[in-house]
């Protein structure tokens, strides 16, 4: 891969990074459950209140953050690969978004981390 | 083991802290003139010297922080959720955000370091490097207050 192509792959990977991790976060996209206390993964989502009581649910406390982002990782990717073999005269817009979409992604987390604050 | 592992964690992480600091200080306020003052000769370094090294640090810590969280979920987050540290949690979460969208940036972050610069590069460059060095500070100050609240072995 020349220099030229690596640097579209690489700004346009962490723009779709942060844009897919935070929708991830978001809409609960993750590539896998982990339950740390019981040392499993599960592919896909799964809520443990979804087949327990919810008051059990210290005893099979889920990750999503493994997975989100593998989720992000993936689809960042594939927009990495995509924008590498495009024109470099679109290497602008990728700039333009290596530059935008993470901060934009961060404040979205934060927005979505303001439940914690409510309680 | 996970004592171990924290400590490590918190090693590599003060050590990526002084190096993002370096860069970024050499990045945005660059010494005009030679530097005789203690803060004029920490700017004073070339900032290039510094991004294997962040590159490789903050890898190292984003894996050991990983493996800590594992334990964190299990055996200290319970502890918090108990003594209604909601505030505490809130911003750890976002610190495990923050660290994963700067984990995503690290290949274009690399990636401006090693170019050649022209004004848009440069601007690019600034802008990640503050980025980086925002979600360091955060990540290390979150995780510090974590620790006091309710670390391993408290």
């Amino acid at each position: 891969m020349s220099s030229s192509r690596f640097r579209r792959f690489a700004f346009a990977y962490g723009a779709a990074f942060a844009l897919f991790y935070a929708v991830a976060h978001a809409r609960g996209l993750a590539l896998f459950t982990v339950y740390p206390a019981q040392g499993i993964v599960l592919l896909g989502l799964h809520r443990f209140r979804d087949v327990a009581d919810p008051v059990l649910d210290f005893l099979a406390p889920e990750m999503y953050w493994y997975g989100w982002i593998a989720s992000a990782a993936v689809g960042a990717l594939v927009i990495g690969l995509i924008a590498a073999l495009l024109p470099a005269r679109l290497s602008w817009f990728w700039t333009w978004c290596v530059w935008v979409v993470p901060p934009v992604a961060m404040i979205a987390c934060a927005y979505l981390t303001i439940p914690w604050f409510r309680l | 083991m996970a004592t171990i592992l924290l400590i490590l964690h918190g090693l590599v992480t003060v050590a990526l802290l002084g190096t993002i600091t370096h860069q970024t200080l050499a990045t945005c306020v660059p010494p005009k003139a030679k530097p005789y003052s203690f803060f004029g000769r920490f700017r004073a370094v070339q900032g290039v010297g510094f991004t294997n090294a962040i590159v490789v640090l903050y890898l190292i810590s984003w894996l050991l922080g990983a493996v800590i969280y594992l334990y964190f979920k299990v055996d200290v987050q319970p502890t918090l959720e108990r003594d209604h540290h909601w505030h505490a949690l809130g911003f750890f979460d976002l610190k495990e955000d923050f660290t994963a969208i700067g984990l995503g940036v690290l290949p274009a972050y690399w990636s401006c370091w090693h170019q050649p610069v022209d004004g848009r590069s440069y601007q690019i460059r600034t802008a990640l490097t503050l980025l980086l060095a925002f979600i360091v500070w955060w990540a290390f100050l979150v995780g510090h207050a974590m620790n006091d609240i309710g670390g391993f072995g408290s």
